[in-house]
């Protein structure tokens, strides 16, 4: 997965945007995700297109989120969403 | 007259032995067979943490390392002991001073029968900028890590 550019970025700090991660787990049914801090004009679109490269890809993580979210159009700074991981096209 | 005599000596008699029976301790009761022991299961905590540029099928690290390249993918075993549901986050960040900037927090969700080796990775296909970094592994919600690796990209 790709991180999303940081909204506050300092400039004594490099640019983390482009860093890729993923896991995995011996235990079956593990189930991996990212997590990211909701900041000041997020929607679930740009989050989506942050992560996925896809705006419309938002349903995934509203899905992954019904926990603490409720309106997809609703989403607050400083909630943690669960960001799963980009499930590729099949072929 | 002999029935009186024999009603007169058998009264305080009966009586006596009634009243000693009632004195009599209680017959004991058959100890109550003691509960078995439960013993309750260990909650997963994490048991060891590898850093490293490769990790097996077994998802241990097989090349383990404190120094990394800018272009290495960068690899983390984290191991636990202990059964039921852990949240185990991984959480990277680049050190500078005493600033710290998030560059990856990744988060297993696992239901854990036993011991389990989960590993968690990061790469940056522009290249690592050289400085200190830290991994920091929490359970749960915790707010202190239950394990800190530091690490260098030179």
């Amino acid at each position: 997965m790709t991180n999303p550019p940081d909204d506050k970025k300092d400039d004594d700090m490099p640019d983390f945007s482009d860093v890729k991660s993923g896991a995995s787990s011996t235990a079956p049914g593990a189930e991996v995700f990212q997590t990211y801090e909701v900041k000041s004009g997020d929607s679930l679109s740009k989050i989506a297109k942050n992560f996925y490269g896809n705006g419309n890809a938002w349903k995934t993580i509203f899905d992954a989120n019904t926990d603490i979210l409720k309106d997809p159009n609703k989403i607050y700074p400083g909630q943690k969403l669960k960001i799963p991981p980009k499930i590729p096209p099949k072929l | 007259m002999k029935n009186l005599i024999a009603i007169t000596i058998a009264l305080p008699l009966a009586t006596t032995t009634l009243a000693c029976r009632k004195s009599e301790p209680p017959p004991a009761t058959p100890a109550e067979s003691a509960a078995p022991a439960t013993t309750l299961p260990a909650p997963v905590s994490v048991s060891a943490v590898a850093l490293g540029t490769a990790i097996g099928p077994d998802k241990r690290v097989t090349a383990a390392a404190e120094s990394f390249g800018a272009k290495d993918t960068i690899y983390s075993s984290v191991e636990t002991v202990g059964t039921g549901h852990a949240r185990l986050r991984a959480r990277w960040s680049f050190v500078k001073g005493d600033k710290t900037a998030k560059v990856d927090e990744t988060t297993i969700e696992l239901d854990a029968a036993g011991p389990a080796v989960n590993e968690f990775h990061i790469s940056k296909p522009s290249g690592w900028p050289k400085g200190d970094y830290k991994l920091e592994v929490f359970l749960g919600d915790a707010e202190t890590p239950a394990a800190v690796r530091t690490f260098k990209v030179s």
